[in-house]
């Protein structure tokens, strides 16, 4: 089955081009193109991220991610797009640029010798507004590593303890722009949410823009105001949660059979995805801008003994099942 | 404290405090006393005078510190990239030049730890000492150049390759390339490669100019083509570095995958 | 000391291969040999011991009242003459100047050279300063009185063997310290 590759699920003017101040929003991205050697890894990726807002950006393991975190940090150069990080072109703007944004990859990169106050010290210097030891102490408190002792070197501390080193690393320059890889992974359950509320906390009160990068959807629908989808190099969907949760109503159905479902003809494949089908029962997602008559319609000619269609519950995790889903169907990479 | 500063600090900290910095200057100290042990044991090298055993452990030094430079150089890239520590370093607002000059300054840390862990043992085998300050001189002046090469020339190798594995193990091979005058001695001499390897070579350029200062007695001041040799290899190693590291400018060129 | 050994090398290479014919005498016979002498340094100690330097000056005549000596080579070779003992000694450790070439030397001239030595091994030792060319290949040959070199133990096994074992107990120290810090702190959270 090929989805046809959806752009946006956003009107253009719903895209927050610039702040609610006028000023250039901090992260940008237009039909990106990355290549790696003769490989393409990202082939159409749009993303913004204004200020104030929690942006999810969601994908399957390998889809891109990642990769779109190093070109909005100016760390790969692109083939194709306009990437703009507060308005600068991240290849060619001030070194002092990057110390607005705090970054938080998928590996901590941690020193390990150094405690946390000494390191986040350090990284103050690096970022170019040194900190005090009050404030190092204020950043380990607000991440919630204020229990460990003082003098513990953080090559010592568990996979959570480092989690949270490395979101105060990111915080300590007090950055406009937050960019997180799987944050919460490695988290226990309450660290996972005391960050999540941290995250929110910070677009909310103090305007700092987040781009949370994970494949954990309940993440997303935790916190974020806005979700970009990025299946194999593409951005599949972008737009509110509200939006994306709407236009994933409607398109997966459970469908009560009279018995066991036929085979459908190849043709079919353009209209629906066949999530899980049994003797009595069938999972069907339909693809995008296909009326539902017309596939029950196709299914009951080809023979489906169809008794009863019910809607499944609309949601994000729906959509992303539903977009990675046809992509997995599909084999499809850029 | 300047950036460049601050990262010369954690790099060479993390050589003199951690456990396995000191390892590295365990196993050093280690081939120093075999090489003292077996100048008291052995007849034949109780024999050589004085400054040609200053000479042979200040060439040692020398080797000890670029081996221990080329793996930090490594690590200090390749490594920090397979570790996730230099995504989040090259998203700070350092520049690239300082926390190139951050990691050399770790490196230089790191030599002078080298050369102060010499400095008991050279004391030690040098006797009345009378070639010591030459071999000194000798050390600092054309020994910190060599193995900041080997250091930033490793750092660029690091960049380029992908895997840390086979950075450090591309980087010990060439060591051992351009150490090798050290080994094999005046016989690298007998050819007209040799001839040319060893005047373009900056281990050779250290080597021989220890050699004229240490047993010849010569000045320093006649050592003008080996100094310009040894700092004209760290300018160009130190170049590559710096562009390995710099921003990308052909699509698909990148610092960190 | 390279250098000059490539630099001697090549300026033979260079005399004996591509120098011209030298002049002769008008007679058509062979030049006279040259004279060498050697004097050592007022300054050299009178009871040497190893690692101490010794000069020599050597001067190089060419006696012909008619004849130029052209393409002289004059080099230094030490004898070690202890009983028993007797060799020539590799100049590689123990002097930087080896040989020397001087294109041309006219009737009666002369010239000049110092030679350097560092005392490397002790025991008793003749030095001579040899000189022919193409012509005379017999050399003439000006010696040094023999001298001895005193021994001096270069290296000290009471100096060597604290430093050489204690440096390393003391960074293994420092080491186990340093393990036994990183291991005192808290246990880390499950």
């Amino acid at each position: 089955m090929s989805l046809s590759h959806t752009t946006s699920l956003d009107p253009p003017d719903d895209r927050p081009r610039t702040g609610s101040d006028g000023a250039a929003p901090p992260l940008a991205i237009e039909g990106l193109s990355v290549r790696r050697g003769s490989r393409r890894v990202l082939a159409d990726v749009h993303l913004h991220v204004a200020r104030g807002e929690v942006c999810g950006l969601l994908g399957p393991n390998g889809a891109g991610k990642t990769t779109t975190m190093a070109v909005a940090l100016g760390l790969l150069a692109p083939e194709a797009g306009r990437v703009r990080l507060f308005g600068a072109d991240p290849l060619t703007a001030p070194d002092a640029l990057r110390a607005r944004i705090g970054l938080m990859p998928e590996q901590d990169g941690l020193t390990g010798w150094m405690t946390a106050a000494d390191y986040l010290q350090y990284w103050a210097v690096l970022q170019g507004r040194p900190i005090g030891a009050a404030r190092a102490a204020a950043l380990i408190e607000e991440v919630g590593l204020a229990e460990a002792p003082k003098r513990m070197p953080a090559a010592r501390y568990s996979q959570g303890m480092r989690r949270r080193l490395a979101v105060a690393r990111a915080l300590v320059a007090e950055p406009e722009l937050l960019i997180l890889d799987e944050p919460t992974n490695g988290l226990d359950p309450r660290g996972r949410l005391r960050l999540l509320g941290l995250l929110r906390h910070l677009a909310r009160s103090r305007g700092v823009a987040v781009l949370l990068c994970t494949h954990l959807i309940e993440d997303v629908e935790r916190i974020a105001d806005r979700a970009t989808v990025i299946v194999a190099g593409r951005t599949v969907a972008e737009g509110s949660l509200a939006k994306l949760r709407g236009h994933a109503a409607g398109r997966r159905f459970r469908l009560a059979l009279g018995g066991p479902a036929p085979s459908l003809p190849a043709d079919s494949a353009a209209l629906l995805a066949i999530r899980h089908a049994g003797a009595e029962e069938a999972l069907v997602e339909l693809a995008p801008g296909v009326a539902p008559e017309t596939v029950w319609r196709a299914l009951l000619f080809a023979g489906w003994p169809i008794r009863e269609v019910r809607a499944e519950q609309a949601g994000l995790e729906a959509l992303y099942l539903s977009l990675t889903g046809a992509h997995d169907a599909a084999g499809d990479r850029p | 404290m300047s950036p460049a500063f601050a990262i010369a600090r954690r790099e060479g900290g993390e050589l003199l405090t951690s456990p396995r910095g000191l390892a590295w200057l365990l196993a050093a100290a280690f081939a120093f006393t075999g090489f003292a042990l077996l100048l008291v044991g052995s007849t034949q090298l109780g024999l050589l005078d004085n400054a040609q055993v200053v000479y042979d452990m200040a060439g040692m030094t020398i080797a000890l510190g670029a081996l221990l430079t080329a793996v930090m150089g490594v690590d200090a890239v390749a490594g920090d990239r397979e570790r996730g520590a230099l995504l989040p370093l090259l998203a700070t607002a350092a520049p690239r030049r300082a926390i190139l000059l951050g990691k050399l300054g770790g490196q230089a840390l790191a030599w002078l730890a080298m050369v102060a862990l010499a400095l008991p043992y050279l004391w030690a085998v040098g006797s009345t000492g009378q070639n010591l300050g030459a071999a000194l001189v000798g050390l600092v002046l054309l020994g910190t150049p060599v193995a900041l090469a080997i250091g930033a020339g490793a750092m660029a190798l690091g960049a380029r390759l992908r895997s840390a594995r086979a950075a450090l193990l591309s980087a010990l091979i060439g060591l051992m390339l351009v150490a090798s005058p050290l080994a094999i001695g005046p016989s690298l001499r007998q050819s007209a490669l040799g001839r040319g390897f060893d005047a373009v070579n900056p281990f050779s350029g250290a080597v021989n100019a220890l050699d004229a200062m240490v047993i010849d007695g010569q000045a320093l001041a006649a050592q003008g083509w080996h100094l310009a040799l040894v700092f004209g290899w760290l300018a160009l190693a130190y170049g590559l570095a710096l562009r390995a590291l710099h921003a990308p400018r052909r699509p698909g060129e990148e610092i960190v995958s | 000391m390279i250098r000059r050994t490539i630099l001697a090398a090549g300026a033979l290479a260079a005399l004996f291969a591509l120098a011209p014919p030298p002049a002769r005498a008008a007679d058509g016979a062979a030049p006279a040999p040259l004279e060498v002498t050697l004097a050592p340094d007022a300054a050299n100690p009178p009871a040497p011991r190893m690692g101490d330097r010794l000069t020599y000056h050597a001067v190089i005549r060419n006696p012909s009242p008619t004849a130029e000596a052209s393409g002289v080579v004059a080099w230094l070779t030490i004898l070690r003459v202890d009983a028993g003992h007797e060799q020539a000694i590799d100049l590689e450790d123990w002097s930087a100047n080896k040989a020397l070439t001087i294109p041309a030397l006219g009737p009666g001239g002369s010239a000049r050279s110092d030679w350097s030595l560092r005392l490397i091994a002790p025991g008793t030792y003749r030095v001579l300063v040899s000189a022919a060319t193409r012509d005379a290949p017999v050399p003439a040959i000006g010696t040094g009185a023999i001298f001895s070199i005193a021994p001096k133990p270069v290296v000290e096994s009471a100096r060597v063997l604290p430093v050489a074992l204690g440096v390393p107990a003391a960074l293994a120290l420092l080491l186990v310290a340093r393990l036994f810090a990183g291991r005192r702190g808290a246990a880390p959270e499950a």
